[in-house]
């Protein structure tokens, strides 16, 4: 392989990669992943007293954009800068929600496995309908 | 990390609502960057523990030097809760794990008891001892349990109303109680059957997200949504509720020291907040920087210790000689 051709792929990795894992994700092990999210989210239409918000059609939804619901001012400075959760920054922020959302209130640590991402992600984006 | 960094803070505390003013001791200890402190415990020996949840870690300050050291817990660790067992070593809920985790003080061994297989994902909140020395806890999944540190049998029931387990106490007397913070009431379990009663706050939707016990066996709880200090006394079975000062209180955790005096953070204040009962008075102290996220409170006697997940900082408030 030519460098110029290394440093395409490289490049292509790094850019479409993780948006390219999400859609090969797996949704019925996605949907067993959900488990690490369940306690504060729901995916269920019209459940929105959970701690977090709730997550149906969270794939390209605005940020920060369930009415009544109190974000952090983390979260809220996020939705400034970043219009919609992309596959792609879902991707990184599961993988690390308080780099990528530094203070954010959530807890969670995050999920190392890019496999197990993809799946929750590929779950994600199955709910389908915006709440 | 220098002890040199330690701040001490001779701080007004701010009255709210009344002309209350007490003089109090803080001091803050600064913890190596990510440590993210969730929960805090102090040991036997006069150090503090706190759960290093990003770091997969027990974190072990010294309060007499300002340094603090860490014990990895094992792969995928995410500890969420650590208290003091009656042995004197610190047991963690580690989520990451789905285990319930020993550390060793003395020799630093980590020993884990695994959630059984068929439980699945616990979301491992928060544990405590009862008088036979059964350690109960809460998975926010909706699940609670037991296990015997001796002999290793480990018991998991579902939780009525599914998920939201997440605070849980042990009064003097011996019983059990835990908060569901999604279930939006405090349950109290029957340790001869294992069945958890449902008993419902006055307030709908409150999320009573932590419990604590006081002397007399009532059980305090934060209820975060309705922003509100719960009381329940098992013994009339009667429930008493008081709004938190300031516009949007959120009230995260609940710890009662052994003046009975009742301690709260409040997030929508970025304060902690006491309680008296006999006057009925709420007073407040300032955290150290803004969004210090308190997520739990426990103490010694004088001592009342804060983990600030939002600074990587421990806070302690000193109560020796305080009038409330």
């Amino acid at each position: 392989m030519t460098r110029r051709a290394a440093t395409f792929v490289a490049a292509w990795f790094l850019l479409v990669g993780p948006a390219a894992r999400a859609q090969a994700g797996d949704t019925v092990r996605g949907e067993r992943l959900f488990q690490y999210c369940f306690s504060c989210h729901s995916v269920e239409r019209g459940e929105t007293t959970l701690p977090g918000p709730n997550l149906r059609g969270i794939v390209g939804r605005r940020i920060a954009a369930q009415n009544g619901f109190a974000y952090s001012p983390s979260m809220r400075a996020f939705a400034e800068r970043e219009a919609l959760w992309s596959e792609a920054l879902l991707d990184r922020y599961l993988a690390a929600p308080y780099v990528v959302v530094p203070r954010t209130s959530m807890s969670f640590p995050g999920i190392a496995e890019p496999e197990e991402r993809s799946d929750l992600i590929a779950y994600l984006r199955s709910t389908g309908g915006r709440e | 990390m220098s002890s040199a960094r330690c701040l001490s803070l001779a701080l007004l505390a701010v009255a709210l609502g009344s002309p209350v003013f007490a003089q109090v001791r803080q001091q803050v200890f600064p913890l190596p960057a990510g440590a993210y402190p969730h929960d805090v415990a102090p040991a036997p020996d006069g150090k503090v523990w706190y759960s290093a949840q990003r770091n997969g870690a027990l974190g072990i300050l010294d309060p007499a030097t300002g340094q603090s050291r860490e014990v990895k817990l094992g792969s995928r660790s995410a500890p969420h809760g650590v208290i003091q067992g009656p042995d004197g070593a610190a047991w963690l809920t580690d989520g990451g794990q789905n285990a319930i985790v020993r550390v060793d003080p003395k020799t630093d061994q980590v020993k884990v008891w695994k959630l059984p297989e068929e439980t699945g994902y616990a979301n491992l909140n928060t544990a405590v001892f009862d008088q036979d020395g059964l350690a109960w806890f809460t998975g926010q999944n909706g699940v609670y349990g037991r296990l015997d540190p001796r002999t290793g049998e480990m018991k998991v029931w579902k939780a009525p109303r599914g998920r939201g387990p997440y605070g849980i106490t042990a009064t003097r007397e011996g019983d059990v109680y835990y908060a569901s913070l999604a279930g939006n009431h405090i349950a109290r379990i029957d340790k001869a059957t294992g069945e958890a009663r449902v008993i419902e706050p006055p307030t709908k939707g409150q999320g009573a997200r932590r419990v604590w016990s006081d002397s007399k066996g009532r059980i305090w709880v934060s209820e975060w949504n309705a922003g509100q200090l719960g009381l329940y006394d098992p013994k009339s079975d009667t429930w008493r509720e008081w709004r938190l000062p300031g516009e949007k209180p959120q009230a995260y955790a609940v710890y009662v020291d052994e003046r009975d005096i009742i301690w709260v953070s409040d997030w929508g204040a970025d304060a902690i907040v006491s309680f008296d009962p006999a006057t009925e008075r709420f007073t407040s102290y300032p955290m150290s920087r803004a969004d210090a996220e308190v997520r739990q409170i426990l103490g010694r006697p004088n001592e009342v210790w804060l983990p600030e997940s939002g600074t990587d900082c421990l806070m302690v408030i000193r109560t020796a000689g305080q009038s409330q």
